[in-house]
């Protein structure tokens, strides 16, 4: 008998455990939380008297991370931030690539989408709008009346969804290209600058890759953007730029089959780093800095990672990514692509609401922005206040490259969705090698684009 | 005595015990595998988003599978991998598992060095294998070079890339099989062992007609778990060839179906490759106990 009520005793505790544990994921499931829900039930007690003002945990992410420029400030200012209000930070920052991408919208789908979150506003935001997933900053203002009132509203990008806006732009960015003197150097060739083009700059490299050198640092297995964007540009103008195909024979469509072809013949001859199929972004970058190529097409926030990684920061300087036909060598891409999202979650929590109000109008109080900018554009009203006294040589080479800019434009990629180009950005090393036709990588992408 | 016998009888303790751990297994595992089945003839796009309707027709995307060029890629792949790691995994472990137990000294030290690469993470073995299959100064074409080579081998082109994977993988897990063998063989009797050398039979005729058939059912299971292990592998070989690199040659069935679940947002065509991989696993698997067929000693 006693066995019996032990046994009964012993499977009720197991069923009990199993049952509570159900209990407890399904509650956290239909209320759409993720755990940090039991942690701020936890300090309930506590957050009563300083609610936003202590122990309140946030999910941020960012990309801040990897070699990108603003790291450190963006590690320290979360840190100042953490001691001045007593808040925590669960940080999963990752470098802004497509396995990022697809992470931040699986992390939405899925209810696990972070609190604040500094995302880009194009294409790749719409999953998460679509799905009422993120606040607008007129929401936020109804309730907070200051929140980024230092931004200039008329340069605060809308959502390509509904044309509301939800993220505030931090700062901006410009792509261009950054070149080691050294390699030049040795190779002979002149460094290239606003009045070169794309023939002669096809010319420089062949000198280049005839000295020994790589001309091109690339990854096309892993970073095929930026010579997608501006392969592309180089086939349309500042005006048309921004723009996706609807068919693969029209305007559009044509100037992107054109684009790419180049990057296949630039493939062809020999130019990108000998295993850009199969090497790490990472691994092509440190053949740059390592006095092995010659060129590096990236971001402006790229200028950190070089300072950051090179031995010496005035072997480095960034020009423009020379141009053909109808785009002046002098037009470059450029916008205000990210912002600081706070989610829907984090804003019907009222714990967190406050907080996550409170770290995003820390990041983006004028002093912070003009730092973190550097050189980069910005939404501020009053501007950003660059003490030039205080840039590297780079940067202010950066400065100068940015004086002479004819026209702009956005990224047209950013009108993709991460799964909408994967078609020709997952495919680039099958393309440029032959075994995938151009045209057929772009009917995907249109038919990813109907669906 | 009759109680005893009731004890044994009655088996509804056992069924109460057996309970909880069955309702979890319906909730997390039958339950989410027959939605699985009903995700593959959807229309859905990325995970947890509304399904719009059925494929049209309902069966389009196991059509797919037949034309797919890289699922073909993916299941010829995996075929190779089930064959390595039944060979390197389970064959090495064998080999091993034999040798240690064979020593009196330092058998301990051995059965941490060889079970230590299962407790790393997947994640920070690919970053490891990455520096080790590093095109420039990775730690085998230093060597390389070092020997007097002097054109650097790309390992992960397409030459290479299979080998370069499934090396890791086979080592990763080649501890874990060790323990398990070595476990069957620390159960095997050491009398059988001691009349064997009183017979006069030498040490490897020990092995052969002793450890060898008397571990056979523990090689068994230990094959069965390559098996289905193979068919899923992910980890590893994601961090060293994301997306099937290069030219989408390195595809393994578990790759497949992570990249239209996380990437290619084609949830219900990945809900369709994870069904594949299910059907081949109990196929597999029978193929195996047919192959091995458990014995009764």
């Amino acid at each position: 008998m006693k066995k019996k009520v032990v046994a009964v005793l012993l499977v009720g505790a197991m069923a009990g455990t199993m049952l509570a544990g159900c209990g407890g994921d399904s509650k956290a499931a239909d209320a759409g939380d993720d755990t940090k829900k039991e942690d701020t039930a936890d300090t309930s007690d506590d957050s009563d008297e300083g609610s936003a003002e202590g122990k309140v945990t946030l999910n941020v992410t960012t990309t801040f991370a990897g070699t990108e420029s603003n790291v450190d400030k963006y590690q320290e200012t979360i840190e100042n931030w953490q001691k001045e209000t007593g808040n925590k930070i669960n940080d999963s920052s990752a470098s802004a690539d497509e396995a990022m991408k697809a992470r931040v919208i699986t992390d939405f789908e899925t209810g696990a989408e972070p609190d604040v979150m500094f995302y880009f506003n194009g294409n790749d935001s719409n999953p998460f709008v679509e799905a009422d997933k993120v606040v607008s900053i007129d929401e936020i203002r109804e309730k907070y009346p200051d929140y980024a009132s230092n931004m200039n509203d008329d340069l605060i990008p809308a959502s390509p969804v509904d044309g509301v806006k939800y993220a505030v732009p931090f700062y901006g960015y410009w792509e261009g290209m950054y070149v080691n003197k050294k390699v030049c150097e040795d190779a002979g060739v002149e460094i290239p600058g606003p009045d070169t083009t794309w023939e002669q700059f096809m010319e420089t490299c062949q000198k280049i890759k005839d000295a020994g050198y790589t001309p091109i640092a690339a990854s096309l297995i892993k970073e095929p953007h930026y010579w997608f964007e501006y392969s592309i540009f180089n086939h349309d103008t500042p005006a048309t730029h921004v723009a996706v195909p609807e068919k693969v024979d029209d305007k559009v469509g044509k100037a992107w089959a054109e684009g790419i072809a180049d990057i296949k013949d630039v493939y062809e001859k020999g130019f990108f780093t000998e295993n850009t199929n199969t090497c790490e972004a990472d691994e092509a970058f440190q053949g740059f800095l390592q006095d092995k190529a010659a060129f590096y097409v990236d971001g402006s926030w790229k200028m950190g990672g070089i300072r950051d990684n090179a031995e010496n920061i005035d072997n480095f300087t960034v020009t423009f990514v020379p141009g053909q036909n109808e785009r002046k060598t002098t037009d470059i891409i450029s916008g205000l692509s990210s912002g600081w999202y706070i989610s829907k979650k984090a804003w019907d929590d009222p714990e967190k609401q406050k907080a996550a109000v409170d770290l995003v109008e820390y990041f983006i109080n004028t002093e912070t922005v003009s730092d973190f900018a550097g050189t980069a554009t910005t939404s501020l009203k009053d501007g950003a206040q660059i003490d030039e006294s205080k840039l590297n040589s780079l940067e202010k080479d950066a400065l100068t490259m940015l004086k002479s800019v004819t026209a702009t434009s956005g990224a047209c990629q950013d009108l993709c969705t991460e799964d909408q180009r994967a078609p020709i950005f997952t495919n680039m090393p099958q393309i440029v090698e032959g075994q995938m036709e151009i045209n057929d990588a772009i009917q995907q992408v249109i038919d990813a684009m109907e669906e | 005595m009759n109680n005893t016998s009731n004890i044994y009888k009655n088996k509804k303790p056992a069924i109460f015990f057996l309970l909880p751990a069955f309702l979890f297994l319906i909730l997390y595992l039958y339950y989410p595998f027959i939605q699985n089945i009903f995700n593959s003839f959807m229309k859905i796009k990325g995970l947890a988003t509304p399904a719009k309707g059925f494929n049209d027709p309902v069966y389009k995307n196991y059509t797919r599978l037949f034309t797919d060029p890289n699922m073909r890629i993916a299941l010829k792949n995996t075929l190779i991998m089930i064959i390595v790691t039944i060979v390197g995994q389970v064959g090495i472990a064998i080999i091993i598992a034999l040798l240690v137990d064979n020593i009196k000294r330092g058998a301990k030290f051995f059965r941490i060095v060889y079970f230590f690469p299962i407790v790393i993470s997947a994640t920070a073995l690919g970053l490891l294998f990455n520096l080790i299959f590093l095109y420039d100064k990775g730690m085998i074409n230093q060597l390389l070079e070092f020997l007097g080579m002097t054109n650097l081998t790309d390992w992960k082109d397409e030459a290479h890339a299979i080998m370069t994977m499934m090396i890791p993988v086979t080592w990763q897990y080649v501890g874990f099989y060790f323990i398990i063998l070595l476990t069957g063989l620390n159960n095997i009797s050491d009398e059988l062992y001691e009349s064997a050398s009183i017979d006069g039979a030498t040490r490897f005729q020990r092995v052969r007609f002793i450890s060898i058939p008397l571990l056979h059912n523990v090689i068994c299971t230990c094959c069965v778990l390559a098996v289905t292990g193979a068919l899923k592998v992910f980890d590893l070989p994601w961090m060293m060839f994301p997306n099937g690199m290069p030219y989408g040659k390195t595809w393994l069935t578990g790759t497949y179906m992570y990249y239209y679940a996380f990437v290619a947002s084609d949830a219900d065509y990945s809900s369709t490759i994870a069904i594949v991989i299910v059907v081949l696993g109990i196929i597999l698997s029978k193929v195996v106990n047919v192959i091995f067929k458990e014995k009764d000693y």
